[in-house]
């Protein structure tokens, strides 16, 4: 077992509990969470790959996934805080305002 | 294989399944913070040096302070134990979970031993890299020469992100 399947497999396992964590937990600041750790799992498989093959375009598109996770969290996170103003709980199933 | 990395994959592992299923999202928070540190070592240690030191600085550094400075001042300490609510849901997500897992372990087994892969895809071998100057050069040489449109559009995309969340975040004046 070489580096390589150790990283890809660890980036696999990640992006599973990272989907779990998406899908299970019911407030909205985990599942911003969720997302986190599901970009983190594909930036390590993305950074694995491009490196095992030599080339530096993979770790350039971490480089913008990363700036792009950072603009990512700020909007949802006042996304979040005008949520508790209106709501008083950041619970996703009350924002059920948009359900038709 | 590397003792070390195998060693901050199991801790890395051991971190995000303790975020699964911590009642507090504060101890989920730091779980993730732990889990992002793992991973710049690991990075560092397959001698990706520049997205190792960006991985500290904006993801464990800024989005982390981002995300326990809502936690605390939007006063989030309700223990929720609700994924035990609904079982349906908890072991439904789990088996999707491990069915995905299984397809993505078949398609690396598939990947790993099927195809090896050819070391010389690309031109940027180690000893190219060492020979150009290091990892943070060649990739700093190529963000801002081949890559430049990109990295525009990344800051007009950061702009536009932070007058989002300004206004987005502030109270209205009526």
């Amino acid at each position: 077992m070489t580096n390589d399947v150790l990283v890809q497999t660890l980036a696999a396992i990640l992006f599973i509990i990272g989907m779990l964590v998406v899908l299970l937990r019911r407030d909205t600041i985990m599942v911003l969470m969720g997302i986190e750790l599901l970009l983190n799992a594909a930036n390590l498989s993305l950074v694995a790959f491009s490196k095992s093959a030599g080339m530096i375009e993979g770790q350039l598109q971490v480089f913008f996934v990363i700036t792009i996770a950072a603009a990512e969290s700020a909007i949802g996170l006042s996304i979040l805080v005008n949520l508790y103003r209106n709501f008083g709980s950041i619970k996703t199933q009350n924002a059920t305002t948009l359900k038709g | 294989m590397s003792p070390v990395i195998l060693i901050l994959a199991v801790i890395s592992v051991v971190l995000a399944g303790t975020m699964l299923f911590a009642k507090n999202p504060i101890t989920s928070a730091l779980c993730l913070l732990g889990v992002l540190l793992m991973t710049a070592g690991i990075y560092g240690l397959i001698g990706e040096h520049l997205i190792a030191t960006i991985q500290l600085v904006v993801y464990a550094g800024a989005i982390m302070v981002l995300f326990i400075f809502s936690i605390m001042l939007l006063n989030l300490n309700t223990e929720s134990e609700d994924h035990k609510k609904e079982p349906l849901m908890f072991f439904s997500a789990i088996a999707l979970g491990m069915g995905v897992l299984t397809f993505i372990i078949l398609a690396l087994n598939e990947h790993f031993l099927n195809h090896p892969m050819d070391y010389s895809v690309g031109k940027f071998t180690p000893e190219v890299i060492a020979e150009l100057g290091g990892n943070s050069k060649v990739l700093a040489h190529a963000l801002f020469s081949q890559f430049y449109v990109s990295f525009e559009v990344i800051s007009l995309a950061l702009l536009i992100a932070i007058v989002g969340a300004v206004v987005l975040a502030k109270r209205k004046f009526d």
